[in-house]
């Protein structure tokens, strides 16, 4: 399957598998939701025609470009960069999965298991092939890749009952509430058992409302959303503003 | 197996090719159950990057390798034998979902399939390292080859993830049995058109064995409800196809 890496910036919000019809837009109905000014409520999308996958334009108000130029409708090439609003969307090609389609029933054998030492070998010949790779791409500009360590964010505490100024957003999934499993604690018997939860996604985090009355910037969070610098959410009467914490930890370990 | 009071719903599929490819999977299930059943370890919990019953999961899909390794040393009819294992724990809607082999998660969210695992099979270890293009085949005997599974080396290494469970989302857990047999888009359309989850199963089952579907097919759907006070997951259906 091939896919689509939603960027802002260089960095990496989120991948998309390319599904029957992936719309890009600003209202929540979108698959790949680009909540900005500069994007049209359905702004393009992005679908299968027989081997060739095609990105049109929803004749949207400041227009879908390709590699810097303006297209209505467009075969995607792998590497190709589309900017819609401020935000990048690189096509990669070569995000493939299996193919899900039944094989002939002659291969279907049985499930064998590579044993350590298979393994060991496999795993060196996929280096080097990884590597090949790596030199290859040196004939063409590659998809921009993030190879920045993962950075962490944080939720500082703007106003509201809570027992700290500031929580690292640092576990795989943190949760706001006012169950005992909550990295933010909710107090009040009438506060939702799980009010939030944030999640990581590679170098981004990704907050879905769960219980409660949830706002960001001040409109009502319905559903998956991902957090920028400064949003500020508002959880049952507890007000977090969403920074990246690494800005300030790098300059002064330096 | 499922317990819904609980949330916690595996799936395993026995290595048929390997000896005692059944046992191994039953011996998995009971094993994690066990582990399950048993206390917390409060300390363990702490310094994980997961929740509290993610890490549990975890720690009890570690146990069951270990288990099931022992018993291949100690029995020489069982030598060899493994599992793929995939599963989900649901709790305060979090889905913490563990698995080695190439038994699959999927998350049904907003009219959408997400796929909540990465098999750890050859075939995907070839494309993560761009050796195949999409569409292509290994050569037969490398096909079903994977990389990973309970009880055939004393620690296996296990891929956890935690993903945010609304009302009106599906979790979907399968053995290959299915995914070989039915494609992702069918299973969309299931799940779309029956919402019920044993109505789900009985069709996805179904679909397989028209296609062919020669190998064990193992699937389970869970519907994640509103609740008042809490989410309930209240609709389980899974269907045990064995040869």
């Amino acid at each position: 399957m091939s896919k689509l890496t939603l960027q802002y910036e260089g960095i990496v919000l989120k991948d998309y598998a390319i599904g029957p019809g992936v719309t890009i837009g600003r209202l929540p109905d979108n698959a790949v939701i680009i909540d900005n000014p500069a994007v049209s409520g359905h702004h393009a999308r992005v679908f299968l025609e027989g081997h060739q996958v095609i990105l049109e334009d929803l004749r949207s108000t400041n227009g879908t470009f390709v590699n810097g130029r303006p297209i209505t409708r467009h075969a995607l090439q792998h590497g190709d960069e589309v900017l819609v609003g401020k935000h990048s969307i690189v096509f990669d090609q070569n995000a493939v999965e299996p193919q899900p389609v039944a094989p002939p029933l002659e291969s279907l054998g049985d499930t064998v298991y590579l044993d350590t030492k298979q393994h060991r070998a496999l795993r060196a010949t996929l280096e080097s092939a990884r590597a090949d790779a790596a030199k290859s791409v040196n004939a063409r500009p590659a998809p921009p890749v993030v190879t920045a360590t993962r950075r962490v964010g944080v939720l500082r505490v703007v106003a509201g009952r809570s027992d700290q100024d500031e929580y690292d957003l640092a576990p795989h999934t943190s949760l706001i509430g006012r169950s005992d499993t909550s990295l933010v604690r909710l107090r009040g018997w009438f506060k939702p058992s799980v009010a939030v939860a944030i999640a990581r996604s590679g170098n981004s985090y990704i907050a879905t409302p769960l219980g409660g009355k949830t706002l960001i910037n001040e409109e009502r969070l319905d559903g998956r959303r991902v957090l920028q610098e400064g949003d500020i959410l508002n959880v049952s009467g507890l007000v977090l503003e969403f920074c990246w914490k690494d800005a300030v930890h790098a300059e002064s370990a330096a | 197996m499922s317990r819904v009071d609980d949330g916690v719903f595996v799936v395993c599929d026995g290595m048929g090719g390997a000896p005692a490819g059944e046992v191994a999977s039953e011996m998995a299930i009971q094993a994690i159950a066990r582990e399950l059943n048993g206390h917390t370890n409060g300390e363990a919990v702490s310094s994980s990057p997961f929740l509290p019953h993610t890490t549990r999961l975890l720690d009890a899909v570690r146990q069951s390798n270990e288990f099931i390794y022992g018993e291949a040393q100690k029995d020489p009819s069982h030598a060899g034998m493994g599992t793929t294992v995939v599963g989900a724990w649901i709790h305060e809607q979090i889905a913490g979902v563990a698995h080695v082999g190439d038994s699959r998660a999927y998350l049904w969210h907003n009219d959408r399939l997400e796929p909540l695992t990465r098999d750890h099979s050859l075939m995907e270890a070839h494309i993560e390292a761009g050796l195949v293009e999409q569409g292509q085949r290994l050569p037969a005997e490398q096909q079903n080859a994977l990389v990973r599974v309970l009880g055939r080396e004393p620690a296996v290494e296990v891929d956890v993830t935690e993903v945010p469970v609304q009302a009106g989302d599906y979790v979907v857990l399968c053995s290959d049995g299915l995914t070989r047999m039915v494609p992702e888009a069918e299973l969309a359309k299931a799940i779309q058109t029956f919402q019920e989850p044993q109505q789900i199963c009985d069709h996805l089952i179904a679909a397989a064995n028209e296609n062919g579907g020669a190998d064990n097919i193992t699937v389970v759907v869970v519907k994640v409800t509103g609740g008042w006070w809490h989410q309930l997951i209240n609709g389980v259906g899974s269907h045990l196809k064995r040869k």
